[in-house]
């Protein structure tokens, strides 16, 4: 569906992507994640055609669109500010495409009041001006606005960003769930790893100008390719010389001169081990109380680690008491020092 | 990028041709005229030798440094008196709890809707030698002198009370923005509310009382109605005098009014520069997350709230006084105007519509008429035409410096950062530091030849091309304050609505249109409003013209002044009062549909639409039942 070959964009001498290579399938869900001024957004502007790449080429279904004016991409944007036009009406709003491309005025009305019942847009919601409608409301516009004119792919950029916590889970799965109902390719911009995992289908992790991997939500979460994917991804704990000597003790497979990670969720306090498991003596320095979960931070031979346990109601333990904590080797992911992020 | 490769070639042919038309202006309109104004100080000849310091050496052994001092000491003491009462006027609204506060806020921005001509010719109605203040005050005290209101004396107060529509705009909207959870601290910590005042809220102004003290500054320095109409010898009058002599009347008066300017131009300079360099340090900024806001203070110690009220009222009847006096009388007999006597049985509207004959008894006790000897603002040719001129010009020139400039801030911000958008906002600011009498005589001294070749030759001071040439002067001048707001404004567009519009197929002039200019409309609007307001009612730049196929409204007015003492023209002194009358409804439906109308965005006017709506569907439904019934 889309395809980016080996792109290039350069912000005078600095260089802002370098070799970009992605394929997006039909109806995908694919998202670009990265810290800010990683290149993700920078990625969407080559596609929708605001930055044209020094080398490198574009393809959607086929057709090179490296060259091809915004206008002529048939690619809709949702913006991270939605930049709705605060003069213009939610119905003008919606309706400025097509005026544009001199659509008849019946098949515009048609086409918007069909549209604006698909995001959930009243009539008289219609008849507002954008700053009379709320966060969520004017989202949906901005979402309307870029599919009315049937376009081949959408672009959101940041889209849940401006929103306070509550609503970006909410609208999160409503987006989802639209994504779903139209079918249509989406790529999607976000700084957010946890808006990359539940929405994706697949994600590609940005970092200076670089992939650093492309995988399904899956794999680059319990298979990090890079150092810097699976720091950026989710909490890790970085296993310092003691835990790893102890491991290498007790008969594990690790490699000492590596950089060796394991998430928070893998490791186990006070349970009974299973076939595999290496169990470490530690005590509980302090503990984050979440509800659902429990963090804890427990010393193991010189240094901290995190552990989370579900909080089942059974075990809580203090800080001061003396714990056994459960590594399976296996669940390490080492990378080598030079890749340090 | 590609797209603007392939699509923009007439975008660009226009805007190197816009980029060309602007060169051409600013070049031939702004800095060649200036130039030969500075170069013209040292052209004059001794025995027919160039002589460059013979202008300087004549200005300092003559007496012309008698109008720079004057002038100085003028703006000295308005530094000073402005902003005591200015400071006064805010803390009296805005700060200390005192009853009354929003009939006397109303009565301190009376400033803001007559001011020049108009306001000075109504100071006079009341304290001239003939005023009535000033009779009234005679009985009073037979030793008082009927003359106190001339000179030096009538110009410092005049101006002090005129020069406070900058306090009540800009100081009063930085008082409101104090957080007063500060004052909440200070008080908390034992602090009295004058403490506070002193040692909290007055710094946090300091940056606005700064930028209010060289704008007072540079007004007093640059006055010019007042100390026409009230006899001062300062600078800019002086220029105008000169500016319409002869060599066969004195020593080269032209050099000197070059001269003249030129000072007044390096002092402003100078101040703007340090304004600026002031103004860039950016001091004092609020730090807080979420301002507080700042609530009355009562004055607790009696004697001091009671002399607080008194003060306050003192200065409400100094500012209405004029006002209500203005338009009592616009509605009065000439007879009783002469008299300065309301006569509570005789209104009329004859100042303002109609005309009247004039009849008298002459010596030999026959009876006189004058035909057509009385008539009002809409009524008398004169005044009419100069309305209609004073409309024409402004409307214009308003409407050229607003569309000059929104083109200029779309280059701007298209080009932002580049050298040449710098170039041209520099270039439009460029009037801002030369004092608008300099601009005006260099045009009048310039372009009063045929030896202009960019202009085709024509003399454009000459009949009615004066017309044009004051239009351009206008134009030039406001375009300093249009570019401060309208790119003000421009920064309001999110540059991702562009993207937006681009992305939905909109070419870049469709997106100008439909998208970026609406977003600026209402500011654009604004501005449009409040130049025609300044320049409807201008005085200093026309007089400087002086050209009898370009007397504006002011002009007029003034002129009312010299009418008022000939019996053909008998109710010219109503005529003024009905004239500013006719300014204060004008400038203040401007204000009204800036301020009030004009920045509603969208959402309340379609809010204020639906109400009028019910409204109307409430009122006719009522018919309808009442009609059933």
């Amino acid at each position: 569906m889309i395809k980016l070959n080996d792109i290039v964009v350069k912000f005078g001498d600095f260089t802002a992507l370098h070799d970009i290579n992605v394929h997006v399938k039909e109806g995908e869900f694919f998202t670009f994640l990265g810290p800010s001024g990683c290149g993700k957004t920078t990625t969407l502007r080559t596609i929708t055609g605001f930055i044209e790449p020094v080398s490198g080429s574009v393809f959607v279904k086929g057709r090179d669109i490296t060259h091809v004016p915004i206008e002529d991409r048939n690619i809709g944007i949702v913006f991270q500010s939605y930049a709705l036009f605060p003069t213009m009406t939610v119905y003008d709003n919606i309706a400025f495409g097509l005026k544009v491309k001199k659509v008849k005025k019946a098949e515009i009305d048609k086409r918007v009041r069909e549209i604006a019942r698909k995001v959930d847009l009243s009539d008289e919601q219609l008849q507002k001006a954008v700053s009379q409608l709320s966060g969520g409301q004017q989202q949906r516009v901005a979402i309307a606005r870029a599919l009315v004119t049937n376009p081949a792919i959408i672009c959101m950029d940041e889209p849940l960003s401006n929103l306070d916590a509550k609503l970006r889970v909410q609208l999160r799965n409503e987006l989802k769930k639209m994504q779903k109902d139209f079918g249509i390719t989406t790529i999607y911009v976000t700084h957010d790893q946890e808006e990359a995992l539940t929405l994706s289908d697949r994600i590609a992790v940005f970092n200076k100008g670089f992939i650093e991997q492309i995988g399904t939500p899956n794999e680059v979460y319990n298979f990090s390719k890079t150092e810097f994917v699976c720091n950026f991804i989710g909490d890790i704990n970085r296993l310092g010389d003691g835990v790893l000597r102890e491991l290498v003790k007790a008969g594990a497979n690790v490699d000492l001169k590596k950089h060796n990670y394991i998430r928070l969720e893998r490791l186990h306090v006070n349970q009974t081990p299973a076939e595999g498991e290496v169990v470490l003596k530690g005590t509980v320095e302090s503990r984050e109380y979440y509800g659902l979960y429990i963090k804890y931070y427990i010393t193991l031979d010189g240094q901290t680690i995190k552990v989370i346990e579900k909080n089942d109601g059974v075990n809580i333990y203090e800080p001061g008491q003396a714990v056994d904590v459960l590594i399976n080797p296996r669940d390490i992911m080492a990378y080598d020092a030079k890749e340090e992020a | 990028m590609n797209g603007d490769k392939r699509r923009f070639t007439p975008e660009l042919v226009l805007r190197i041709l816009l980029l060309i038309l602007f060169a051409y202006f600013f070049l031939g309109f702004m800095l060649v005229p200036c130039l030969n104004t500075l170069t013209s100080i040292f052209n004059e000849k001794t025995d027919g030798v160039r002589d460059p310091l013979k202008v300087i050496r004549f200005f300092m052994a003559g007496s012309m440094p008698r109008f720079v001092w004057n002038s100085l000491k003028l703006a000295i003491c308005l530094v000073i008196t402005v902003n005591v009462v200015g400071i006064s006027l805010v803390l009296l609204t805005e700060y200390f709890d005192i009853k009354g506060a929003k009939i006397l806020r109303m009565g301190y921005m009376t400033t803001m809707i007559y001011s020049g001509v108009a306001l000075v010719t109504g100071y006079m109605f009341l304290y001239a030698g003939d005023g009535m203040i000033t009779t009234l005050l005679k009985n009073a005290f037979p030793n008082f002198n009927p003359n106190w209101f001339s000179g030096f004396n009538a110009v410092l107060f005049t101006m002090t009370f005129a020069c406070t529509s900058n306090h009540m705009l800009f100081l009063r909207n930085a008082i409101r923005g104090i957080d007063y959870n500060t004052v909440e601290a200070a008080r908390n910590m034992g602090a009295n509310p004058f403490k506070v005042l002193w040692k909290v809220v007055l710094p946090t102004l300091i940056p606005t009382l700064f930028s209010l003290t060289v704008m007072t500054f540079i007004t007093g320095l640059c006055a010019m109605s007042a100390p026409t109409l009230l006899g001062y010898d300062s600078i800019n009058p002086e220029i105008v005098r000169l500016a319409g002599s002869t060599t066969a009347d004195e020593s080269f008066p032209q050099a000197r009014a070059a001269l003249l300017s030129i000072i007044l131009a390096l002092f402003t300079i100078v101040l703007l520069t340090v304004l600026s360099a002031y103004e860039r340090k950016g001091h004092y900024l609020s730090v807080s997350k979420t301002k507080a806001k700042l609530q009355k203070q009562k004055i607790n110690n009696p004697v001091a709230n009671v002399i607080a009220h008194i003060y306050a009222y003192i200065l409400f009847v100094i500012y209405m006084t004029p006002v209500v006096m203005i338009i009592v009388f616009s509605f009065q007999n000439y007879t009783a105007i002469k008299a300065r006597r309301l006569d509570l049985h005789d209104w009329t509207l004859i100042n303002f519509f109609g005309t009247a004959d004039y009849t008298y008894l002459n010596d030999r006790g026959r009876e006189k008429t004058v035909v057509g000897a009385i008539s009002g603002v809409f009524s008398n040719e004169k005044t009419l035409g100069g309305i209609k001129l004073s409309f024409i010009l402004s409307a214009v020139a308003a409407a050229l410096a607003c569309i000059i400039v929104i083109v200029a801030c779309n280059y701007i911000f298209k080009k932002k950062g580049k050298k040449m958008s710098a170039v041209v906002e520099y270039a439009l600011l460029f009037p801002w530091l030369l004092p608008t009498i300099l601009i005006c005589y260099s045009y009048r001294t310039f372009f009063n030849s045929d030896a202009v070749w960019y202009v085709g030759n024509q003399n454009l001071y000459f009949g009615q091309n004066v017309k044009l040439l004051i239009i351009l002067a206008y134009t030039v001048v406001k375009l300093p304050f249009s570019l401060r707001m309208i790119k003000a404004s421009f920064y309001a567009i999110d540059e991702e609505l562009e993207d937006a519009a681009r992305n939905l197929g909109s070419s870049g002039l469709r997106t100008f249109l439909q998208v970026k200019l609406p977003i600026i409309l209402p500011s654009v609007l604004a501005v449009f409003a409040l130049n025609f307001n300044a320049l409807f009612t201008e005085y200093d730049m026309s007089a400087t013209f002086q050209s009898p196929n370009g007397i504006t409204y002011a002009m007029v007015i003034q002129g009312m002044l010299a009418d008022a003492s000939r019996g053909a023209n008998m109710n010219a002194l109503g005529r003024r009062c009905a004239s500013t009358v006719f300014i204060m409804i004008v400038s203040g439906l401007i204000l009204y549909l800036v301020y009030g109308v004009g920045s509603r965005d969208l959402g309340e006017r379609l809010d204020a639409k639906k109400r009028w709506r019910d409204r109307f569907d409430r009122l006719t439904g009522k018919r309808k039942k009442a009609l059933k019934a």
